[in-house]
Parts: structure tokens; sequence; C-alpha cells
């Protein structure tokens, strides 16, 4: 159970909290036990089948409930193949009929993202409905998980499937990048649109300064903001960064914790630059300073400052 | 400088010792009275359950013993007899999360013949795909929480050559991210929780050579927020869950120094009910089995009193580690 706030009530909310709950578990135990009992009915029962789109609006979690609707997809499927032989054999079948049901059940998705985004099931149950139709509208899948994704930006669920559609409907990586450019630019403590921005972007001579530019960007506006750091520190330990464009950052974020003394995110950036340029004598005041400045992580920075002490 | 706080803040009247026996009371009575509604309305993870509320018993020196048999024979019921998998509930579908609940327990119990073995070994070894990962039960949902379902199942079982453990390794490695960490599938985003699961795996699988230690300790020891607790991913509030998850995975990467105990302590406390027992997410929300199970077993790695020794890659009790002969790897601090 996540976020619920236990809340006081008196003798008698209570009582009535109770009765409401005691005859809410016995619809939801007949309600179970009508459509496991049903399970297996070919054709199906469309009472329990309704019955069951009504306890995974509430409870997209209760996994076997799905699992009853995939077979009962499943068997709708063949019976659709099976009633034109002909069209089947050619690879031709009509689906109208069956792509109709589909459609419900998508919408089904729908109700229950809407009640719980963060659903594992409810996400895979529509895509695996998607991957059944004969012609699946993956653009509009497009708009719903940019719609999702203007609610709650850091829902996971969501950029996974986008990157899933991406592919799909052959959207090019320049496109996307730009995508991410402008995410970023319009919220820089977005970690998921800095996170996504590193699956697109692959570090190279060509391309890293202009990523420094963007994540120094997102820095220097907000210092004290931990998202950018994450990815500054992932542009600055690689390879391709030129020392001299090292030692330029270095000069800019001395410049930076005049104005921010107390960032210990300046002071860890520092860190990792002067590591790369082999500086040499830093690590005592560096590590003192992030010691007393972040003392819940002192045991990671006595850590840092052995290892320098050792390596020189 | 902008202040960023996604933090809780912690009320002033903290106890700052565990309530030890209202736990266990809270725990042995779920089900029971106050919480006859939830209970019932959760049968779909029952099994999930069972396992938290047994192992925090456990933890807790209050193991179950006369109703052993009774959990047992339940057990047994869940288990498939076509597929060989388990499931949460008598008459729910078989899945990979319950097949290991199940097992976890029986293992507890020492009671693992009571099951048919080889349809357990059969059922995981066929939900492995093509490309080394594991779907959760037959309808191909991938996770990385199901690879480190799969090695905690049949490392258990001493079956883990029923798989192909290299191309299982190969697909964890692909959800390595930029940060350290690792999502759910290759490229989504690092999470805490997935993180645990996947260097757990790399535990089991004694492939620590996948990871980039430091960076990714650093990530993980960054998760602690200013009143102690940890959040799964940067600027999200914190959680007592991810006490284990961030905490259980330092300990298998020997960084445990890297956080601020006492404040973690200090937290974990916050979040306990001081009038029913158990443990809620946040201080003040509703207690749940759940939480009950990560609360105890991160007090266990800070090494708290009377709580017995957990092993962290498992999260099951060190002594039924040791009974198993499994030696997971962690490097020492
Ligand atoms: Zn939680």
């Amino acid at each position: 159970m996540h976020g619920r706030l236990k809340i006081k009530t008196t003798a008698q909310q209570k009582a009535e909290k109770e009765l409401k709950q005691s005859n809410q578990l016995t619809q939801y135990k007949a309600s179970m036990s009508q459509i496991l009992l049903h399970r297996n009915c070919d054709p199906f029962d469309p009472v329990s089948f309704k019955i069951c789109a009504g306890l995974l609006s509430t409870n997209p979690d209760i996994y076997t409930l799905w699992n009853y609707r995939k077979e009962v997809i499943l068997r709708e499927k063949h019976r659709y193949e099976e009633s034109d032989p002909a069209a089947k054999e050619d690879g031709d079948v009509d689906l109208k009929a069956f792509d109709g049901l589909l459609e419900k059940e998508i919408s089904l998705t729908e109700d229950c993202l809407r009640a719980n985004p963060k659903s594992y099931s409810a996400w895979y149950h529509r895509y695996w409905v998607l991957m059944l139709h004969s012609q699946p509208n993956w653009q509009q899948e497009f708009a719903l998980c940019t719609k999702y994704l203007s609610v709650d930006d850091r829902n996971f669920h969501c950029w996974d499937y986008r990157r899933q559609l991406v592919n799909r409907i052959g959207i090019t990586l320049p496109v996307e990048i730009k995508f991410s450019t402008e995410r970023i630019n319009n919220n820089f403590s977005n970690y998921s649109s800095w996170h996504y921005r590193s699956t697109l972007i692959q570090l190279n001579e060509q391309c890293i300064e202009e990523e420094l530019e963007l994540v120094k960007n997102a820095v220097f506006t907000d210092p004290g903001d931990s998202s950018a750091w994450f990815y500054l520190k992932w542009v600055v330990t690689n390879p391709a960064l030129g020392k001299e464009t090292c030692q330029e950052l270095l000069d800019t974020l001395e410049q930076l914790q005049e104005l921010e003394p107390d960032c210990k995110w300046v002071l860890l950036a520092k860190g990792w630059l002067m590591k790369r340029l082999h500086v040499k004598d830093y690590a005592v005041e560096l590590y003192t300073q992030l010691i007393h400045l972040d003392a819940m992580r002192k045991g990671l920075y006595r850590d840092l400052l052995q290892n320098c002490i050792e390596n020189s | 400088m902008t202040e960023h706080l996604h933090d809780v803040v912690l009320p002033d009247n903290i106890t700052e010792e565990l309530l030890t026996s209202q736990h266990i009371d809270f725990i042995k009575k779920y089900g029971e009275e106050q919480n006859k509604f939830e209970y019932g309305m959760t049968d779909y993870l029952r099994l999930s359950g069972m396992y938290w509320g047994l192992t925090a018993l456990e933890l807790m020196n209050a193991g179950v013993t006369d109703t052993q048999d009774a959990i047992v024979e339940y057990i047994v019921k869940c288990q498939d007899p076509d597929s060989g998998g388990i499931s949460a509930c008598i008459d729910h579908d078989p899945h990979i999360l319950h097949t290991l609940s199940g097992i976890q327990i029986l293992a507890m119990f020492d009671k693992l013949d009571a099951i048919d073995i080889e349809g357990v070994v059969k059922y995981v070894q066929k939900l492995q795909q093509f490309d080394g990962s594991f779907s959760g039960d037959k309808w191909g949902e991938v996770d990385t929480r199901f690879s480190f379902c799969a090695v905690m199942i049949l490392s258990i079982l001493n079956r883990i050559s029923a798989i192909k453990v290299q191309k299982a390794v190969k697909f964890v490695k692909s959800c390595k991210n930029f940060d350290g960490g690792f999502g759910s599938r290759p490229l989504a985003e690092s999470h805490a929780g997935l993180t645990y699961c996947c260097v757990g795996f790399l535990s089991i699988t004694k492939r620590f050579d996948v990871l980039d230690i430091d960076n990714l300790a650093w990530w993980l020891c960054e998760r602690q927020n200013p009143s102690g607790g940890f959040n799964g991913r940067p600027e999200k509030l914190p959680d007592v869950c991810y006490s284990w998850w961030v905490l259980a995975t330092l300990a298998m990467l020997g960084k445990l120094t890297w956080i601020d105990g006492a404040k973690l302590q200090t937290f974990i406390f916050a979040c306990q009910d001081q009038e029913t027992g158990g443990f809620s997410d946040r201080p003040k929300d509703v207690p749940d089995p759940f939480h009950t199970l990560f609360a105890v077993a991160a007090l266990s790695l800070l090494d708290y009193e009377n709580i017995q020794k957990v092993n962290p890659t498992y999260c099951m009790p060190q002594h039924v580690i040791d009974r198993l002969q499994l030696d997971p790897k962690i490097l020492p601090s």
C-alpha cells in the first residue's frame, strides 16, 4: 500500500465503514467465483466477462483476470478464423468483427490506467491486444502516451511505452533527440528526460561538446538540482571529452563555487574533473569540505579521499 | 540556490526503538479483525503476502511453528500440476513471483520436498526467452524482476544449470544505464527496486564484473534524503521499502558505510504504527505486511539488536541461507 494516509474516525464512522467493506468483500468474492466458474465456457459468458472488466477497473493487479480475458480473446480469434476457412488459407481473414472486440479491450485498459497509471498488467495487456489487431492505431497510442507524460513526466511505464512506439511508427533518431532537447529545456530537473536522452546519444568526439553545453546550461541555471549533475558526470568521465574542455569547465566551476559555496554538486564535479586532469593535492581540501557539507555520505568521501592518497 | 525538497518532515514524537511485540501482533492478526477487508481483497497476492509476514516474524524471532503444516499444505495446493508453477492462491494462475514466494517459504520451513520440484524447475526453464530474459508467466511480460526470481528459485533448488545462465546475464547486462543502475528492460530508467533485482541476480550468478560498482554505489547512496529515508529514483519521495532495496544492494556491494545508518534508522522508526503495530511506506500512513518486512529486514542490515541476521541477496534469514549452503557473492565492506 502506498501513500494512504491513516485517518482518525469516530466509532460510528468505523462501524459504517466496516459494514460497507464487508459488503464490498462479499461482492468481490461472489464476482471472483462467478468468473472462475465460467472461465472455460466456450462461447464465453458475457456476464462474467463484464463483471471481470468491472473488477479490473477498480484493481488492475488481479493478474488472473487479465489471463482470463486473454484466453477469451484467443478463443474468439480462433472462432473468427474458422468461420472463414478459405480466407484463412489466403492469410486474408476479415477480422473487422474481431477488431471490434479488441477495441473494447483497449478502452478497458484505458479505464484501468486512468485509475492506476502504474499498473504493469494493464500496460502489458494493452500492448498484447494491439499486437493482435489487424490495423493497430499506433498514432493514437502515441497521443495517449504524450497525454500521460504531460500528467506525470516521471511515469517510467509511459517512457517505456513511448520507446516501443517510436520504433513501430518509424520516428527517426534525430527527431527523437530533438524531442528530448525540448523536454529538457522545458524542465531541467526531470531525471527521466536525462535518462531518456542517455539512451539516444552515443557519446563521441562529434557530439560530446554539444552534450556538455546542454547539461552545463542546466547545472548553471539551477545548481541545487541533482538530475543534471548525474548526466554531467556521464559526459565528463567519457574519454571523448578533450582535456582542454575539461580544464575550461573546471575554471567555470570555480566561478560557480564562489556564487554557490555550499553546493556539494559543484565540489563533486570538480573532483571528477581533477581526477581526469591528474591534478595533484586537491583531494584533502575537496573531500574535507564535502564531509562537512554532506555529512550523511561522509563514508563515501572518506573512501574517495583514501583512494586519492593511495594512488598518488 | 533553489531548495529542492522531495522529502517528508518527520513527526516530533518518534519512538526510538523497535516495537517488536506490536509488530508481531500486527502480522499474526493480519487477516483477522481490523484488516479483514484488506486481507480478503488481496487474495491475488496471497503467497507473497505470506512470505512477507512469515519472514518478518522469523527475523523478529517469532517464527511460526503450529501453522507450518497448514501453510505447506496450502502451497502444495497452489502448485499447478500441468505447468509446475505456483499461483498466488487457489484457483488463480501460476506466476514466477508467487512461485518464488512459495519456494522461499518452503525453504524457510525446510519442507521443499513437499512440492513437485522438477515441475518448478521445468516451469522456470520454460519461461526463459530467446534473448536470455524471463517472462513472468506464459503470457510473455518480460522484466528484470523475473530474471532475479528465476535464479533465486533455481539456486535454492540447486538447479541453476537448468537455464542458460550466460544468456540470462547478457540480458541483465543490457539493462544497465548511464548512471550504473538498472531498469525493468533494456533502456528503461534506473530504479532502486529493479537495481536491487539485477544486482541480486549478479550476486547469485557471481558476475559483479558486469557492474560499475563505484558509479552505481554513488547513485544508490544519493537516494538518502535529509529525513534519512531513501527514495527509489532521484527527486522522488522516500519510502520505507526502499530502505531495503537500496541498503541491501549497498550491502552486496560492500558499501554500507556510504550512507547514514543512524538517520535511516530514525526514519524507519518513524514509519511504525504505534497503535496497531506494522510499518507504513511513510510516517502516518496505513501499515501493511510488505513494508513491515522490508523495514525489519533493513534494521537487520543496520545490525539492530535482537533481530536475526538477514541475507541481503535473498531477503531470507541468514541461517536458512547457511542451511541451504548458498553463497551469493557479497563484497566485504
Ligand atoms: Zn513502498
